[in-house]
């Protein structure tokens, strides 16, 4: 239930694989095809980038948050209403800036962070431009309509309590934290939060700062990263094995022996060690190290399709989503 | 986009056999399924987003609407009010509940009005007692805090299973950074509020709802509220008045709480008010006795609920394996089992049973924790 997620509505109605969300977003599109036709819009990951991205492509629902000064895990929790009400509603039914105002008014709600319903609809105006409907009856009414479509499945779980829970656990210094909590952040802009329980992708994220931080330079993250999974999968199907080309410290313990000396030390070998100290630790905690692959793939994926967007990325998306509502009569 | 439209309409799906009362956030009806062969009955409430006397519009949903709703469509427990579904239609919000025939305060009443003042059979007592106790334990291990427990939100179904209900001030307690204390001052109703929530306190813990237990623990023995203080209304939105009087009922029995009892008393906000009160020893035994009590595990168990210090308080868990439970008469799950005598339907009326209408009755404010004054609930209280 509620602060317990395995026997929460996030595991047993939320959760799902990839190839069924693949197939519910393959039927939606084909409920209305002539729209489909009609309003080309970006690809699922390229929306998910433009409502939900912090860097490359400043967001729309990103950029009302910042400015309402919201906490960020409300924000990450109207990130996954908005993403969970697209999995049962076509897209071009809707007015998506509608859609997000709504989520994050009805997030900061249930955060324990209210915000009056006029003020949401005043600042997504001001962020949004008139795309955005100026009566709150509006955005009131799109809220029966999300809470409706979510089957009242508001409590959502987040990774960001793992990350503080292992933070003492995995000796992890302040800035593999922060790190860790970056990359959580931007978990929430792909679909891993509907289809991987929290704490696997809080385990992403710190595997992922601890193995950043080894990397040289930024440009071989992508290698870097691919050669940790890679022994990452050694050690998930052979524990017992040391992990090749990153030496693991044969006591296994990450807090153990002389670990504690080493994260200080920011040396490539040290750094290196841990990597493969983190990865036995996975392995002994049985953690499903094939989910963290997947996972950190996604991740990484989802950083080179920011690098590739065009600057003017953000203008053109928006300039097709206004067309889409404002012919379609879906203020 | 398109006006929002039900998929699914009340009245279609519910046949409202009559009106049950009017809360502080809406109506609640007595209903039951159009489904042939259903025979299962419910209780629908309703949340209204209008102000009386204006068209209705939507206006947003209160914080305390979406708390129930969030809340109680993710428990699961045998002795937490079950939800059956949720019907959001035509601007309003219907909550359909199973069914629960009594509920604590009425079956106080009925034993206090009874010309001879029998007292609820002891059995009676154990069972309900031991079944909220493990609902609020289940509540607490998914960090849940209900902070409005009181006999009126207790319910019992005919079959005598206790279910807990009315989780409209319910918050998770795990959520970092933000206080609890932020957003809503005041929880409780009054007679079932914590010393430490009298004294000032924002540490909000488990144990203001075991103390809540505590309460109800001896209202069910007393037939009367064990603390029944007078509230000091509000007078600036802005300040919580201290609660001298109802400070003053508890001090009476329980004595003063001094630091030899409650190590950490001194550092609660209102802590210095102690100082104007009349010292008191500790009464307890006494008014156990004097309302003609004589089991001493009973005693003691409620000793540990009313315990001053929140950190020594029993946990509802702690409590469920105290030998009051275990010893004597046998521990039964339906709280009438072996009673001779049935307790009065829970009345419902035909005047007031038209769901569809508007209400008469002014419903929960929209956005209502920022207006921040909860005044009107306690004292419906
Ligand atoms: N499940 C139920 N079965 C029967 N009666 C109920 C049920 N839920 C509520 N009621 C009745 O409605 C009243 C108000 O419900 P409650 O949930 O406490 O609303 P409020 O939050 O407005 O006080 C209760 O005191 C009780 O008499």
């Amino acid at each position: 239930m509620a602060a317990n997620y395995w026997s929460s509505s996030q595991r047993l109605h939320w959760q799902m694989s990839r190839e069924k969300l693949a197939e519910i977003r393959h039927n939606l599109d084909a409920q209305d095809e002539k729209a489909v036709q009609a309003y080309p819009l970006p690809s699922y990951r390229q929306l998910s980038i433009f409502f939900n991205s912090r860097t490359a492509c400043p967001s729309q629902l990103i950029r009302l948050g910042r400015r309402m000064q919201v906490r960020q895990q409300a924000l990450a929790t109207a990130q996954l209403y908005v993403r969970r009400f697209y999995t049962k509603v076509p897209i071009r039914d809707t007015n998506p800036f509608l859609v997000m105002a709504t989520c994050l008014y009805l997030a900061l709600k249930m955060e324990e962070c209210p915000q009056h319903i006029r003020i949401v609809v005043s600042e997504a105006r001001s962020c949004f431009s008139d795309i955005m409907p100026a009566y709150p009856e509006k955005l009131a009414e799109c809220e029966f309509y999300v809470i409706s479509e979510l089957n009242s499945y508001l409590i959502v779980h987040h990774p960001y309590r793992t990350l503080q829970e292992l933070t003492p656990i995995l000796n992890l210094t302040s800035e593999d934290n922060s790190t860790s909590w970056q990359v959580i952040n931007d978990s929430c802009v792909t679909d891993l939060p509907l289809i991987y329980p929290p704490h696997i992708i809080a385990l992403t994220a710190i595997f992922l700062s601890v193995v950043l931080k080894s990397s040289p330079s930024q440009t071989s993250l992508h290698t870097t990263a691919a050669a940790a999974a890679a022994a990452a999968a050694a050690v998930a199907t052979n524990p017992v094995a040391n992990v090749p080309a990153i030496p693991a410290n044969t006591g296994g313990d990450f807090n153990g022996g002389g670990a504690s000396t080493n994260l200080s030390g920011n040396g490539q070998g040290q750094q290196q060690n841990r990597v493969g100290r983190l990865i036995e630790w996975y392995a002994e905690s049985k953690v499903d190290m094939e989910a963290i692959i997947d996972c950190t793939q996604e991740i990484i994926s989802l950083y080179e399709v920011w690098e590739s967007l065009p600057p003017q990325a953000e203008k053109v998306f928006k300039e097709q989503l206004c067309k889409m509502v404002k012919q379609r009569g879906i203020s | 986009m398109p006006p929002y439209r039900s998929k699914v309409r009340v009245l279609e799906k519910y046949q409202i056999i009559g009106f049950i009362s009017s809360g502080t956030y809406g109506r609640v009806y007595k209903a039951r399924s159009r489904t042939p062969g259903n025979k299962k009955e419910f209780a629908i409430k309703k949340f209204k987003p209008d102000k009386e006397g204006e068209v209705i519009q939507y206006t947003g949903i209160s914080q305390s609407a979406c708390r129930e709703m969030a809340l109680c469509s993710e428990l699961s427990h045998e002795n937490v009010i079950h939800l059956h579904e949720i019907i959001l239609e035509d601007k309003c919000i219907y909550m359909v509940f199973e069914y629960a025939e009594h509920d604590l305060l009425q079956i106080i009443h009925y034993h206090s009005q009874n010309p001879d003042r029998r007292p609820i059979p002891e059995t009676t007592v154990k069972s309900v007692l031991w079944q909220l106790l493990n609902g609020v334990s289940y509540l607490h291990q998914n960090w849940v805090l209900h902070r409005d427990l009181k006999p009126a939100n207790i319910m019992v179904t005919a079959a005598g299973e206790v279910k807990i209900g009315d989780l409209g001030l319910a918050r998770l307690f795990y959520k970092p950074i933000q206080s609890l204390y932020t957003g809503d001052k005041v929880v409780v109703t009054i007679w079932y509020r914590a010393p430490e929530l009298l004294l000032g306190s924002k540490h909000y813990t488990t144990a203001i709802d075991t103390w809540a237990v505590g309460c109800i623990f001896a209202e069910l023995l007393a037939l009367r509220p064990i603390f029944k203080g007078e509230e000091a209304k509000m007078e600036k939105k802005s300040t919580v008045p201290f609660q001298r009087n109802q400070m003053q009922k508890i001090i009476e029995i329980l004595g003063t709480p001094t630091p030899e009892r409650w190590p950490d008393v001194r550092q609660n906000p209102e802590y210095h008010q102690l100082s104007s009160f009349k010292q008191y020893g500790d009464n307890l035994k006494a008014w156990y006795q004097q309302i003609g009590q004589t089991n001493p595990q009973g005693y003691d168990l409620l000793a540990g609920l009313l315990n001053y210090d929140p950190t020594q308080r029993l946990s509802a868990q702690q409590a469920l394996e105290h030998p009051y439970f275990h010893e004597g008469a046998k521990l039964s799950l339906n709280a009438f089992e072996g009673q001779t005598f049935e307790y009065p339907h829970r009345r419902v009326t035909q005047e007031d049973n038209d769901i569809s209408l508007p209400g008469t009755k002014r419903s929960g404010l929209p956005d209502d924790s920022i207006a921040g004054n909860r005044a009107k609930r306690l004292k419906e209280g």
